[in-house]
């Protein structure tokens, strides 16, 4: 899916993260938009050195770049932001409130290049912006399913309409855990391992219930009962029970689901009237974060119990 | 497969009322049903999933079908949506 992200998104509510930054020049191309994660710091290319000038991701300017360009004379200065904005540049930060002079901005404005300050030092504003670009850019996949966090453990329900998901998250918020999103759950691969799901923020904490209708999760349970993203760390995928099918009896081999090209353990749990789902995700995820601490009970059984055939073999 | 684009007319767009019609309509079918808006995709049989897409009036949706009875539900969800969910809302008013 093409992402738009423009350059005024930055000046707006960036969340948790604030960039503390102001506009100083280039207001005409605000609208600009960011097509590329990165960022630059252009000292070489101030230097006079092109080669590899990436025009087109944010520009940073640190102390460095401020006191490269403070102690040029006025026509240096003309003539290296000449050169400079002579590329398409994207757009243009200076850290540590340096604010650029005017020559600066006039070639900004000039241009259309939007100019900004933040009152941050480089190494701190730079690591925020990376935080909010990745997130920005970050694949995102929009999944059928219910999300539960459940003893820590983000867990994703995915199965047919009408298997009682909901009904399942439900029981869950009752014993205490925390639900996070019904039927639409945003999934977002923040990093190369790791993937946060979240929900919709139109349907936030509202679930739909056969029989009751919508509902809503935090106004029942209590604000205990909620949270607003997690960690997929298991996908619990639910169907009907097939008497013709073979379901998993020993849990020996470790099956996953892809999402977003990550593969994320996953079990299959066969529903059928009468079975508690419910203590079944619960365990599931109680043996989920056993295997995360390395222990793997069903390889383990099966091990003492080669070991102890083995050694009824020998006869001792 | 089937698939059809249809372009939201209704004023007040899809709401909860009308989310419903599009679902009870989908449940009549066995097969798979999609609403797609802008490249998400929602499940036509699920409610919040619907509402989730927020459609407005003037959306262009594609309603994509899957399974044995897949003409069948396009074209019934299609026209539904097509006539501004008509039948069930004058009901309503009478109520």
């Amino acid at each position: 899916m093409e992402k738009r992200i423009r350059v005024k998104n930055f000046l707006d509510d960036t969340g948790i993260i604030d960039l503390q930054i102001r506009l100083v020049a280039g207001s005409s191309g605000i609208d600009r938009e960011i097509r590329v994660g990165d960022i630059n710091r252009p000292g070489l290319t101030l230097a006079g050195f092109y080669d590899f000038f990436a025009y087109d991701r944010i520009q940073i300017f640190g102390l460095g770049e401020s006191a490269f360009l403070r102690q040029l004379s006025e026509t240096q200065k003309r003539s290296v932001l000449e050169k400079f904005f002579s590329y398409e540049v994207l757009c243009c930060i200076f850290t540590h409130d340096e604010e650029p002079d005017r020559i600066f901005l006039e070639f900004a404005d000039m241009h259309g290049v939007p100019v900004f300050v933040t009152k941050k030092d480089t190494t701190k504003f730079t690591s925020s912006l990376v935080y909010l670009l990745n997130e920005a850019f970050a694949p995102t996949v929009t999944l059928h399913g219910t999300f539960v966090d459940v003893y820590g453990i983000g867990v994703l329900l995915i199965g047919k309409s009408g298997v009682g998901k909901s009904e399942c998250a439900l029981e869950l918020v009752e014993r205490g855990h925390r639900f996070i999103s019904d039927d639409v759950v945003q999934i977002k691969r923040v990093d190369e391992q790791i993937l946060m799901g979240s929900g919709s923020p139109l349907l936030k904490h509202h679930m739909e219930i056969r029989g009751l209708g919508i509902i809503n999760v935090k106004d029942i349970f209590g604000i205990r009962s909620v949270r607003d993203r997690k960690r997929v760390e298991l996908v619990v995928m639910m169907e009907e029970w097939d008497n013709n099918k073979q379901y998993d009896r020993l849990g020996l081999e470790e099956t996953t689901h892809g999402i977003l090209d990550i593969q994320v353990p996953s079990i299959m749990v066969p529903v059928r009237p009468g079975r508690n789902i419910p203590i079944i995700v619960e365990t599931a995820a109680l043996n989920q974060r056993l295997k995360k601490l390395g222990i793997f009970t069903a390889r383990e059984l099966d091990r003492n119990l080669q070991e102890s055939l083995k050694r009824e073999g020998i006869g001792e | 497969m089937t698939e059809r684009e249809v372009v939201v007319t209704s004023d007040a767009g899809v709401h909860a009322r009308p989310a419903m019609m599009i679902v009870k309509e989908a449940m009549k079918y066995s097969c798979e049903v999609k609403l797609i808006k802008d490249d998400v995709e929602a499940d036509c049989k699920s409610i919040m999933s619907v509402l989730g897409l927020a459609i407005i009036s003037g959306s262009r949706l594609i309603v994509r079908a899957s399974g044995n009875d897949e003409a069948a539900a396009v074209a019934s969800i299609v026209t539904m949506i097509e006539n501004n969910f008509r039948p069930n809302e004058s009901s309503a008013q009478k109520n």
